[in-house]
């Protein structure tokens, strides 16, 4: 086939264009562009669609994206799938790989139906060698680490530091923070006297001083592990022989912030702190995490050492600071929810154990039981009560029975009341352990579900979309875990309950109007919102329940059910990855939102205001609100619904 | 005598016999990415095939289902009667601009041999195809060979996919012309229109069209094929050549 002739064209406008708009490829002359872009193939994407993946991909291409989008995953055995970033319209990737030596470096995947022009890799090595100036550029690119561009946006757009009480951590200053006297010790001293003075004042440093009192350096828990006792060091010897000096040293003025700074940086994780009259005190980084008090851990010691339920009490207002910090850190709506869910857990399992021991043992085993979203690990903040008691059925004979019901209703009106001053509010509809129709023993249950799933009528449904989401808490496990057993054993062949089930899926319409506007509130007190939680996230919710019924899943968190379909092909490929793409999305606007609220002393409800998302935002969340279309679409034809 | 061989079809021109005799025995059952394609785009002075002529062909090499953006075609030719006015205003082609072009005919053989063993791709193809045709059998003795798909038929076919399998109130589509369409895939868009930026545009509806009729379950050339003929056009096409 010829293609000299001079009917060919060697560098199509369009792609010179595109090139002046993608720094550093604009500082090029028009040659060498239109040499470029002679070489240039496009390549299509279908959203979904893994570009590249780590490890396994040759890296052929540098990737300019023309249109759509991409989010670059790196997958570390230690951390799990982690998203290093998001890419647009005139970013590239793949550059990094081939520099590395060919098998991508990152996952890449589509994030929208994505079009990138395909510059090969020998054309762009030839640049490289060429241009040493280019080049020079795109390293210094390359090098500043961008962070994912949507997220980013929501983290530093959205959450401005509050003016206030900002975070403790950018402006508390070391002196608020220090709470002890200096401890000093001799540097003539043995290495036996510190350890001793250190481990009975439950301390992690000491301050060294020479005779005349002169701070002369620092010895810290990590210097006894590491120097004396990881080499066998004689605890005999003196301080000074091991200590760290000179000590390094902090302004009781400066900021934490400033502290963690310089603690990094001298990889060290104490400094002294100085004041007007010489050394006042030391800092540590454990010192600076607890004040903080802003991450799960700190927050989930403080539950677990608790000895009185009323110490509960005022944990759960923490978990703002607790998710902002992470939406800060970069953590997705998925993993902030489960981190919520796991604490109130916690604080839950804590409540319940400690009532455990107050009121003496019960007499039939039993589980604490909860519901909606708390039993599919998706609560946001503070969600009402959705929980029930289960316990082991009682031998026929009503006193046997009158045990159980005795102690149980103690039981679960005593929770409820802790659990409501704990920051719980109290379910409206009475779905609670206090409600006598929800504290009862296995076979009961069993028969609710059984009448439920048989007689659907619209109760059943209702329920379904709370009970059967239920998961054991605090307790005897398997008696929750059993109950499961029966409702996957069953479920999948009730037939007309599940038909039911996806009808009232495919009731909620998309909140988008024929024209791919939001479908917002007409008046009221939610006057141009968009009821986010009912209109976007709940079809989701009710399209993974209904499947994970169908097919005999026990999972009862969204994501966990539509990964389990996907992955089983229960469910389409595409389908999957679009619908687990647009949930999570809606729940990280929905997070972000609710933070809000809370931060401007609001009570975070899930009506959001369309106009004050960024267009990226929106067009994303358009193109989730679609995904409803398609799931109602599947269900439709999956479950014969006729309307 | 040399004409009256012409005139009987003894006389086909050695490039179109290669061309027919290549696509007699063409293996439609591969999968379709496997095939190389050719999308063009033609632009003509009027569309009464009787009086109309080619006064531009644009046309872009798509392998493996990726763009040669690089390896595009492009020629002007020269009509046999000077350029009405109104076709100007369609496509911007001056007189000038084709003044100095070769006549259709010069250009074709390259033409005919930048499209050898590709599958021929257009938006409404149907049109090009009869004027590429009959200048093939004006000056070579026999039409084009090649199979080919047509890119408004195959949305049309993926339209019809979403219909029957998606719970939408969206109307019936009633415009499949090129820049709507591209609109509503949320293609790029060129907003050129010589022929070699409307095939370009169209080669962007091809492989957007061939990548998701692929998750409809389409698999092989003749699925394609198949797929475009069952797919039925609307009563008002809403084409135009501009």
């Amino acid at each position: 086939m010829s293609t000299n002739s001079e009917f060919h064209f060697a560098d199509p406008i369009s792609v010179v264009h595109f090139l002046k708009r993608v720094v550093p490829f604009n500082e090029l002359e028009n040659i060498t562009l239109r040499k470029i872009a002679g070489r240039i193939i496009l390549d299509f994407f279908p959203r979904g669609a893994r570009i590249l993946e780590q490890g396994v991909s040759e890296v052929k291409y540098v990737y300019f994206i023309q249109k759509g989008g991409v989010r670059i995953e790196t997958d570390d055995p230690a951390e799990g799938l982690q998203l290093k970033d998001m890419r647009e319209e005139t970013d590239y990737f793949g550059i990094l790989s081939i520099i590395s030596g060919g098998k991508s470096i990152f996952d890449v995947t589509a994030i929208e139906d994505t079009f990138c022009y395909l510059l090969d890799r020998d054309t762009f090595m030839d640049l490289i060698r060429e241009r040493p100036n280019f080049a020079a550029h795109l390293w210094e690119r390359l090098s500043r680490d961008s962070i994912g561009q949507v997220y980013e946006q929501i983290r530093s757009e959205k959450l401005r530091p509050r003016a206030e009480d900002g975070l403790r951590l950018f402006n508390a200053p070391i002196k608020d923070v220090i709470k002890r006297s200096i401890e000093t010790i001799l540097a003539a001293d043995s290495i036996q006297k510190a350890a001793g003075k250190m481990s009975q004042d439950k301390i992690g440093s000491l301050l060294v001083v020479d005779t005349t009192g002169e701070v002369v350096g620092i010895i810290t828990d990590n210097d006894l592990r590491n120097k004396v006792v990881a080499k066998g060091v004689d605890p005999s010897v003196s301080v000074g022989s091991i200590m760290s000096a000179p000590v390094k040293t902090i302004s009781e003025e400066s900021i934490c912030f400033d502290a963690l700074v310089e603690m990094m940086h001298s990889q060290t994780h104490h400094l002294a702190v100085s004041g007007p009259n010489g050394i006042t005190g030391v800092i540590s980084a454990h010192d600076i995490m607890v004040d903080q008090g802003d991450s799960p851990i700190s927050l989930y010691r403080e539950i677990v050492a608790q000895k009185m339920i009323e110490g509960l009490y005022p944990l759960s207002r923490k978990m703002p600071f607790i998710v902002r910090s992470l939406i800060l850190e970069g953590a997705k709506a998925n993993d902030v929810t489960r981190m919520i869910s796991i604490l109130n857990d916690h604080i839950v399992s804590r409540v319940i154990y400690l009532l455990d021991q107050e009121l003496g043992p019960a007499p039939y085993p039993f589980c604490w039981l909860t519901m909606g979203s708390e039993g599919r690990r998706e609560q946001t903040f503070k969600t009402d009560q959705d929980n029930a008691l289960i316990y082991e059925t009682p031998p026929e004979g009503w006193d046997y029975v009158k045990d159980a019901k005795l102690y149980f209703r103690r039981f679960g009106n005593i929770a409820i009341k802790h659990l409501a001053a704990c920051g719980y509010p109290l379910c409206k509809g009475e779905i609670m352990a206090s409600n006598p129709k929800w504290r009862k023993p296995y076979a009961v249950w069993r028969n609710y579900f059984d009448n439920w799933m048989n007689a659907p009528e619209p109760q059943a449904v209702l329920h379904a979309t709370i009970f059967f989401d239920f998961r054991g808490g605090y307790g005897e496990k398997s008696l929750a875990e059993k109950l499961r057993d029966y409702i996957v054993n069953q479920a999948p062949n009730r037939g007309i309950f599940l038909m039911h089930l996806a009808r009232d899926c495919i009731s909620t319409k998309s909140p988008l109007s024929f024209f791919k506007n939001f479908l917002v509130e007409k008046d009221g007190k939610y006057k141009n919102r968009l009821d986010l939680k009912t209109r976007g996230l709940v079809p989701f919710v009710d399209f993974a329940r209904v499947l994970a019924l169908r097919h005999g899943l026990r999972q009862t968190n969204t994501l966990d059910r539509i990964a389990t379909l996907g992955e089983h092909s229960f469910i389409p490929n595409e389908l999957y990855s679009e619908t687990r793409e647009a949930y999570e999305f809606q729940m990280q606007i929905r997070l972000v939102h609710q933070l809000r609220m809370i931060e401007e002393g609001k009570q975070p409800d899930n009506y959001i205001d369309p106009s004050e998302l960024t267009d990226r935002e929106k067009h994303t969340l358009k193109d989730a609100f679609e995904v409803i279309n398609r799931i109602q679409g599947y269900l439709k034809n999956e479950f014969r619904v006729l309307e | 005598m040399k004409k009256l061989l012409e005139w009987l079809g003894f006389n086909r021109h050695e490039l179109i016999k290669n061309n027919r005799r290549y696509f007699k025995t063409f293996d439609k059952d591969k999968p379709f990415d496997e095939y190389e394609y050719v999308v063009l785009d033609t632009e003509l002075t009027g569309l009464d095939p009787r009086n109309s002529e080619v006064v531009s062909i644009g046309a872009v090499r798509v392998k493996n289902l990726r763009i040669m953006i690089g390896g595009s075609f492009f020629c002007y030719a020269r009509p046999s009667k000077p350029l009405p006015k109104n076709s100007t205003l369609i496509h911007r082609i001056t007189p000038q601009q084709i003044e100095k072009a070769p006549p259709l005919e010069d250009s074709l053989p390259k033409f005919i041999e930048y499209c050898h063993g590709a599958v021929l791709v257009g938006h409404f193809l149907k049109i090009d195809l009869t004027f590429l045709g009959k200048a093939c059998r004006k000056n070579f003795g026999a039409t084009l060979g090649n199979t080919w798909l047509d890119t408004l038929k195959l949305s049309q076919s993926l339209e019809d996919y979403k219909r029957r399998h998606t719970y939408s109130d969206d109307p019936v589509e009633q415009s499949f012309n090129l820049n709507k369409l591209a609109i509503k895939y949320n293609l790029p868009l060129f907003e050129k229109h010589d022929a070699l930026e409307d095939a370009i545009q169209t080669a962007y509806l091809f492989i957007y069209l061939a990548h998701k009729l692929r998750m409809t379950g389409c698999v092989t050339l003749r699925d394609l094929l198949i797929s475009q003929s069952n797919a039925i056009l609307p009563s008002d096409q809403g084409y135009s050549t501009a």
